[in-house]
């Protein structure tokens, strides 16, 4: 387990870097380390929650996903577009027409996110009302905050709603359906997601408990933007289109308004977001001191998917624009009979997940003793300013990282600079009495 | 249950060891054996911004030690609850945590005004105090009751008017074996 390799949508392009630790300081789970003037990031610690995208000024630190082309590799492109899409343009598109444009980019079928929302928060009431010893149950849709729980909250696991996230079951559906409908071959359809952040890229290249076969590639919504708004300024002049939409399932995308769709009378939800919050309380309910809560929406970015990486416009005018959107909306009458029965089926479980331990020193208890002993010395000896210039994000992390026998003492450069001025005065005062 | 109080004049005291650790509780104590790493840290009177650090300190460096996350769980709550306490309820005190390779010995000690009848602080909804925890929003919330819950032995010796310590065992495998 410890050897497998992790795919990241987060990439360090070594030219642009100058090692200057900014990115370093603001990892979440301190997966970043500048060694020899490079940032490194350490796969096995990388949750792909952005945040060293935006503190790098250098250009060094770069998302990915795919290529729009391709989707040329598959007879029949289906598109499924998350919700926060839709808080990206200006009020004088409408809805229709920024759908629409996604036909364009030359996809045969465009589906929404939005569309299986109101689907979804049946499932989490059901799901919360069967599991009540398991509460508070935490959400799964943020692929950083599963991948966070793995990590550094391990006993957390069996609290994880072990359904798959609202894209992937809508894949999951709708390969089915295309199959029949078209007389097409599995291979012969291509879904794709257009995303809000890296992490969801992450997820379509290494999903985590999907039993099977989902989809085929992630476009960044930052990526396909340009495109679409050419398409766009073009449709706009054309009669809107007659194309479905989902105002209502919009809120996926909204953590807030989400938490307020779970809760009921005997149901309580609670909205956290923004990777700091998360952290903070996860602690708190491993401290069993949330267990009033029966839900948590937990995710990463400011406001929920609006908030990430790969938006083009800013998290609380993207909110405000999906919250005028779901209230000017219409119901839109959707058939999930057929997803019900998928549901009971059990198609959309996810297998439970296993933790990834990156903070134990060792396996046995007895060597994590011995290095926690050897950690806590070095640490006396180190500065404690915490001043990043040895490359490790913290004092305690470069004892952590000596220990590990990745890093040595010598890093420290303010213990470096000790060392070099007491040589040098003792030099001069062997110089001294010599002379005398 | 082997839980009983011992009364004395001004001096209550209080112990619970969980059925089938009592050899290993014993042994504990008779041993006075060297701590592998130890913790230490200052608990404020009604510093409720600082109050849970220390716990969170101690889990830290617990899972670091690769401890079994359902034994953790049981330790960051008793730890949490019975930091909350001192800060709460004392004039302030101290926390001091001992790891061994197969348990962790935590002792809190604060300034007083001490307990008057342990008995009787341990008695609150003991039986009903999950839903009633729950619904009050307090999670672990109970004090001393949900602190008993979780260890596998539980000290208490209280002056009326001066200080009280409270100690707990956790051993990391069943049975402390």
């Amino acid at each position: 387990m410890d050897n497998k390799e992790y795919f990241h949508a987060v990439h360090i392009i070594e030219d642009n870097c100058t090692g200057c630790t900014s990115c370093v300081r603001v990892c979440a789970t301190e997966a970043i380390r500048v060694r020899n003037r490079k940032a490194h990031i350490d796969p096995a610690r990388c949750v792909d929650c952005g945040n060293c995208i935006v503190a790098c000024k250098f250009h060094a630190i770069i998302p990915q996903s795919d290529p729009l082309e391709l989707i040329n590799k598959f007879k029949y492109k289906v598109a499924i577009v998350s919700t926060s899409y839709f808080g990206q343009f200006s009020e004088d598109i409408s809805y229709e027409v920024a759908k629409q444009a996604i036909y364009e980019l030359g996809f045969d079928q465009v589906e929404e996110e939005a569309m299986v929302t109101d689907f979804m928060i049946q499932m989490i009431r059901d799901y919360v009302r069967k599991h009540r010893d398991k509460r508070p149950i935490l959400s799964s849709n943020c692929p950083t905050v599963v991948r966070l729980i793995q990590l550094k909250f391990p006993s957390l696991l069996p609290n994880i709603f072990q359904i798959e996230a609202p894209m992937s079951i809508l894949t999951r559906y709708l390969r089915d359906k295309i199959q029949k409908e078209k007389g097409l071959k599995e291979d012969e359809i291509g879904i794709f997601l257009i995303v809000p952040c890296p992490a969801h890229v992450t997820a379509v290249h290494q999903p985590e408990g999907a039993y099977k076969h989902l989809q085929d590639g992630a476009f960044a919504i930052s990526m396909i933007y340009g495109k679409v708004h050419e398409h766009i300024k073009r449709l706009q002049n054309q009669p809107t289109p007659d194309i479905v939409t989902y105002p209502k399932g919009l809120t996926w995308a909204l953590s807030g308004v989400q938490a307020d769709l779970v809760d009921c009378e005997d149901i309580r939800a609670l909205s956290v977001n923004g990777i700091d919050n998360v952290i903070e309380i996860l602690s708190r309910v491993e401290d069993h001191y949330l267990d009033q809560y029966d839900y948590i929406v937990l995710r990463s970015c400011t406001n929920g998917c609006v908030g990430g990486f790969f938006n083009v416009e800013n998290p609380f005018v993207a909110m405000s624009r999906i919250k005028k959107m779901i209230k000017e909306g219409k119901d839109t009458p959707t058939d999930l009979s057929e997803l019900e029965l998928l549901y009971k089926a059990g198609e959309f479980a996810v297998a439970p997940l296993s933790p990834r331990p990156i903070m134990e020193l060792d396996k046995d208890i007895k060597t994590a003793i011995v290095k926690m002993k050897q950690l806590n010395e070095i640490l006396t000896t180190l500065p404690g300013l915490n001043c990043c210039a040895c490359g490790s994000p913290s004092c305690y992390a470069l004892a952590e990282d000596i220990v590990q026998g990745k890093a040595t003492i010598d890093d420290c450069l303010v213990l470096l600079k000790r060392h070099t001025l007491e040589n040098i005065q003792d030099d001069i005062l062997k110089k001294n009495k010599s002379k005398e | 249950m082997l839980d009983y109080a011992v009364a004395e004049s001004e001096m209550a005291e209080y112990w619970y060891i969980r059925p089938g650790y009592e050899k290993a509780v014993q042994k504990h104590f008779e041993n006075q054996q060297e701590p592998e790493v130890s913790l230490e840290s200052l608990i404020r009177e009604k510093d409720f911004n600082e109050a849970g650090k220390g716990s969170a300190e101690v889990k830290n460096v617990l899972k670091r030690l690769g401890i079994d996350p359902a034994i953790l769980r049981r330790i960051a709550v008793a730890s949490y609850e019975a930091e909350i306490n001192v800060a709460a309820h004392s004039l302030g005190g101290a926390m001091l945590s001992h790891i061994y390779q197969d348990r962790i010995h935590m002792i809190f000690m604060d300034n007083g005004p001490g307990i008057a009848d342990i008995e009787q602080a341990m008695m609150p909804g003991f039986s009903t105090a999950d839903e009633m925890v729950r619904e009050l929003g307090f999670g672990a919330g109970l004090g001393l009751p949900n602190i008993q819950k979780n260890v596998d032995a539980l000290h208490i010796v209280s002056e009326a008017g001066d200080s009280t310590m409270l100690e707990f065992l956790i051993f990391f495998n069943d049975n402390g074996q």
